[in-house]
């Protein structure tokens, strides 16, 4: 009886199929670790950011729309427990709206707070990019985050002779990117009455074609009309391309190389994960990972071959008995 | 049909699999209906064994044992799991959106100097205060606006209170300029623009000043207070040296332009609503005053426990498991139908041979 039951491959198929289930029901989870990262991501709501030289369907889209679905897209990127917070830039000032926090559990909140964001939040004209992302570095770097900064990097007005403001931070200490928003070829920025509705756009003489504080220029005595007290810049009104707004990819790339950041252009919302992932610290946290599928899928090995094999063993016993 | 959309469709909302793709090796089930663990034996005749009750009983049993077996298996794989569920229940709470002052007098003391020493900023005292207060309101649904120069809509209304704390953790920051309240208030009160729930509405408003609102916003607040009732509280941080809300100015100083504060409490008493005012001069009278709106504002609501997901993969291991016990028995129960009696007919062979369950 016995020997017969040890001879019976069946027997030890059933025997395999319990013994595997018993693991898995037995095997503690496993702790194991996972990346992670702890960004703040900063919007340029400045109005340059409302020009439309993104294309959507057929649909020109505006830069501060095609930044924030990559924001939301970035979010949803993201794996459990890394932590987002949201700073939005205007004027010379990154402002913080609120600190990272943990993006699966409140997914709904951050993401409804990234598609609020609008440019009638700004409270300035003026875009101070540089000095917007020094102070956001610094944010950052106070939370122990890592920076993503999306912008066009339109200077309004320009930078005096072109020259970048002094870092006064350590370059590189806070890690992250600078995602260049907006197309290579100028665009008209859209204008806006006081009541919000678009009237138009900015024209020629209705921006700061060059910044004038500050010591003038080397070239200012060629210039027409110069007169060192009187018309120290020259005596005519500078003119300029600053009227229309391009993604300023020299001057964000200088910029990032001043404070020691990467770059990224955003072509696609939806690609902005690829580039975070390379630029921003991981760190790793624990999560549970329950290892019983693997005792399981034994079990069920053996009892598909139990019953596969007794299947094809046919149906007719092989001997009659004696 | 519809019915059958509709259980299907509550099936799939309280339940769930990780892996559907898996679900295909559910059709590996049926097997154990073809074959059997026990090994099939020739017998002479069927009425050797009459067809009983019980027989059929424990065959159809142990077929079933291997399914049973096989289909949990295949779901514990699968990662079959009850989904997060949201459990309405009624408790005291409110929808709240905080409005915060962001404007740079913030982080000035109570004595309206640059805070040291043992003195705090206004707004890391309002801080801790207000993370507090969230921290003691578990079931409200909580949003958040800031304004200063203009106005900022922060968080959605939401359940989820961790990122609520992260906001109010950013309002030490340093402020800008100006404190537009009238445009701000406006702001918060579109935060319930959506909000559908009977609920009690409230509106925090903290701040340490005010300005003059605009007559056309003044307009517009009382528009959309008609529209949106809410209660409104102002946490008043009063620096030292600054009119008080509550005292008649002498007269000929009262204009909105001498003491916006003043007037902007008298607006708010005009709008209509339940409005109550606190004046708080130092960290004590603002927790004070939280206390009082801690109080105050616990009606009915009805609020959603989260229930978290419960993975089954081990209950279904556990059921496969019984069943495979089950089967591993009546493997142990088999016995030989031939007696191992050497006799001499045994070499025979008989016509009717069927095979036995």
């Amino acid at each position: 009886m016995r020997a017969r039951l040890i001879r019976d491959w069946r027997f030890w198929l059933l025997v395999v199929a319990l013994l595997a289930l018993a693991a898995a029901l037995a095997l503690p989870r496993l702790t194991l670790t996972r990346q992670a990262r702890d960004l703040l991501v900063v919007i340029d709501i400045t109005g340059s950011m409302n020009v439309r030289d993104y294309l959507q369907g057929g649909e020109p889209v505006s830069r501060l729309a095609i930044a924030k679905r990559a924001a939301r897209n970035l979010l949803a990127d993201l794996p459990c427990q890394s932590r987002l917070g949201l700073g939005i830039f205007t004027e010379r000032r990154s402002f913080l709206l609120f600190e990272p926090a943990e993006v699966c559990e409140n997914f709904a909140a951050i993401d409804g707070a990234i598609d609020a964001l609008d440019w009638r939040m700004a409270w300035e004209g003026d875009s101070y990019i540089a000095r917007g992302v020094h102070a956001a570095l610094a944010i950052a770097g106070s939370l122990k985050a890592d920076l993503v900064f999306l912008t066009d990097g339109q200077e309004a007005p320009p930078l005096a002779g072109g020259e970048l403001p002094a870092y006064e931070g350590e370059p590189g200490a806070v890690a992250g990117l600078l995602v260049g928003v907006g197309a290579a070829e100028p665009s008209p920025i859209p204008k806006y009455n006081e009541d919000g509705r678009e009237i138009g756009f900015y024209a020629e003489q209705d921006v700061p074609q060059e910044n004038r504080s500050g010591p003038p220029p080397a070239d200012a005595p060629s210039r027409a009309g110069w007169n060192p007290r009187n018309a120290p810049w020259g005596g005519e009104p500078a003119t300029g391309t600053e009227h229309l707004s391009a993604m300023r990819e020299d001057g964000l790339r200088r910029l990032a190389a001043q404070t020691g950041l990467g770059f990224a252009a955003l072509r696609d919302p939806a690609a902005l994960w690829k580039a975070v992932e390379a630029d921003t610290r991981a760190h790793l946290v624990e999560v549970r990972v329950d290892m019983a599928g693997i005792p399981a899928a034994l079990a069920l090995i053996a009892l598909t071959t139990l019953f596969g094999l007794g299947a094809l063993a046919g149906r007719r016993p092989d001997r009659l008995p004696s | 049909m519809s019915w059958v959309a509709g259980a299907w469709q509550s099936l799939t909302g309280s339940w769930g699999v990780d892996h559907p793709l898996l679900l295909g090796l559910l059709v590996l089930a049926a097997l154990p209906l073809a074959a059997s663990p026990l090994i099939r034996q020739g017998i002479p005749s069927v009425f050797l064994a009459p067809a009983d009750g019980l027989s059929r009983a424990v065959s159809l049993s142990l077929r079933l044992a291997g399914s049973v077996a096989i289909l949990a298996i295949v779901l514990g794989l699968a990662g079959l799991h009850r989904r997060e569920q949201m459990i309405a229940r009624q408790g005291t709470g409110a929808h709240l959106v905080l409005l915060l002052d962001r404007s740079s007098s913030m982080d000035n003391s109570f004595a309206d100097r640059a805070p040291s020493g043992d003195q705090e900023a206004k707004s890391v005292v309002a801080k801790r205060l207000l993370d507090d207060f969230v921290a003691r309101r578990a079931r409200d649904r909580i949003g958040v606006a800031a304004f200063s120069t203009s106005p900022m809509p922060v968080l959605p209304l939401t359940d989820h209170h961790e990122v609520v704390r992260a906001a109010i953790a950013a309002i030490d920051r340093p402020g800008l300029a100006f404190t537009d309240v009238g445009r701000g208030l406006a702001l918060a009160l579109s935060s319930f623009a959506d909000d559908e729930d009977e609920a009690s509405r409230a509106i925090l408003l903290v701040s340490d000043g005010a300005a003059l609102i605009d007559r056309k916003v003044q307009e517009t607040l009382r528009d959309a207070v008609a529209r949106t009732p809410v209660h409104l509280y102002w946490l008043f941080l009063r620096s030292r040296g600054a009119k008080g809300i509550f005292e008649e100015p002498p007269p000929g100083e009262n204009t909105p332009q001498a003491n916006p504060e003043r007037h902007l409490h008298l607006f708010f008493q005009s709008l209509g609503v339940p409005y109550r005012a606190f004046e708080a001069t130092s960290p004590r009278a603002v927790e004070q005053a939280i206390a009082e709106i801690d109080r105050q504002e616990t009606r009915p609501i009805t609020y959603f426990e989260r229930v978290p997901r419960r993975d089954l993969a081990r209950p279904a291991f556990a059921v496969a498991a019984g069943a495979t016990t089950l089967l591993l028995l009546a493997k142990l129960a088999e016995r030989n139908l031939v007696r191992s009696v050497p006799t001499a007919a045994a070499a025979r062979p008989q016509p009717a041979v069927r095979r036995a369950a």
